[in-house]
């Protein structure tokens, strides 16, 4: 918000733009607003800048009544089009950031009529119930993970067994299987379904070669997404 | 045009008067008549809006300095002879052009107050804003500035449809 420093040519010209297609700052009839942005400019804007000029010309004409004038005097900074800074410095950060969230929704003037204000707040609370209903979804991943023992006399049943006894949140053992490689050693395939936020291979892999007396190495065999 | 008649009905409400004037319409153009009650039936609609207001006890309407009523009338007038009866699309871009540039530097036609000639051209001129492009409306945009200001004055709007005005400029600045 804030029109940059109404003292340089450049603020100036952003309060012409802005005034091009309005008869005041804020809303329909004279208000503090315009008596804010009236003081902060410290004399009546050059003749090409004309929407400005005639903005001034007007708001001079009600000098006398300036204390009635409906509304509150807020930082300078607070009005004007809101995707021009701040740097009045007094606005405070947080307020023009709210500003712009809320304007990736709407249009992005301050000025806008009650109605049309009431009705995007009660659209942006049904889009938020309405977001929050929706169940989160987790990624969650099918992984096909092999087992080699160290040799034929290794005691399958038991690698089962450790590989089983490996508990995480979010990891779910599904069936298993032997299968045989060679030379009578048979290696151990085991499905399980993991959280992809919660379980990792490297994670998987540790534990699992962890029991170094019955498990020489394991690999991924498969791992698709859920 | 019964649609001065019309026109007429709405101004009363929104100087709050009540309803119970009679109007007809007279001639091939329909210009309005009010049949006062006891006095002499008036003829056209300028002076018709000027009494109404008048009897509303609202004469600031009709501007305060010798200056402002005469821009008053001139506005009055220019929305009879000029506006009334003139459908040509020439015609009217021509007007639109030359209200764009005199409202340059104004916030009202008389330049700082609401006065009876921007509630009678917002009136007459509605039928034409109303079928604008966002385009036209933003190459007189002078015009489009002020017509979205009086169409947001307190009681003035009533039926009629609201027109919309973009409020960022959607086509490069030719200004």
């Amino acid at each position: 918000m804030g029109f940059g420093d109404l003292k340089t040519p450049a603020g100036l010209q952003h309060l012409n733009d802005f005034l091009a297609d309005k008869s005041y700052i804020e809303g329909y009839v004279p208000s503090q607003a315009d008596i804010a942005v009236f003081e902060a400019v410290s004399g009546p804007p050059p003749a090409d800048l004309y929407h400005a000029l005639r903005w001034y010309n007007h708001i001079k004409s009600y000098e006398k009544q300036k204390a009635s004038l409906p509304g509150v005097k807020k930082a300078l900074g607070k009005y004007g089009p809101a995707e021009l800074e701040d740097n009045t410095g007094s606005g405070g950060a947080t307020d023009s950031k709210d500003d712009d969230d809320i304007d990736l929704f709407g249009s992005d003037e301050e000025e806008e009529s009650e109605e049309a204000k009431r009705l995007r707040e009660e659209r942006l609370a049904q889009y938020e119930s309405k977001k929050s209903k929706k169940p989160a979804i987790v990624a969650k991943s099918s992984l096909l993970l092999d087992v080699k023992p160290w040799d034929d006399e290794t005691d399958m049943a038991k690698l089962e067994e450790c590989v089983r006894s490996i508990q995480a949140d979010g990891l779910v053992w599904g069936s298993s299987k032997l299968v045989p490689v060679g030379y009578g050693i048979k290696k151990l395939q085991i499905q399980c379904v993991v959280e992809d936020d919660k379980v990792g291979t490297d994670m998987l892999e540790e534990q699992i070669t962890a029991f170094g007396d019955y498990v020489q190495s394991m690999d991924v065999a498969a791992f698709n997404k859920i | 045009m019964a649609a001065a008649a019309e026109e007429l009905t709405l101004l009363e409400k929104l100087l709050g008067l009540r309803r119970g004037n009679k109007y007809s319409a007279q001639g091939e153009r329909q210009i309005p008549v009010l049949q006062t009650n006891n006095g002499p039936s008036l003829t056209g609609l300028a002076t018709i809006a000027a009494h109404l207001v008048k009897q509303a006890n609202k004469e600031h309407l009709l501007g305060s300095t010798a200056e402002e009523k005469a821009v008053v009338q001139q506005w009055l007038e220019y929305r009879v002879t000029r506006i009334d009866g003139h459908s040509n699309k020439d015609e009217i871009r021509n007007m639109l052009k030359d209200l764009n540039s005199y409202l340059e530097d104004k916030v009202y036609l008389t330049g700082n107050n609401f006065t009876l000639a921007d509630i009678l051209l917002y009136y007459g001129l509605h039928r034409f804003i109303v079928d604008l492009t966002f385009q036209e409306k933003e190459k007189y945009l002078n015009v489009s500035r002020w017509f979205s200001h009086i169409q947001h004055y307190p009681g003035i709007r009533q039926h009629l449809s609201s027109v919309v005005f973009i409020k960022n400029r959607l086509y490069t600045n030719t200004h």
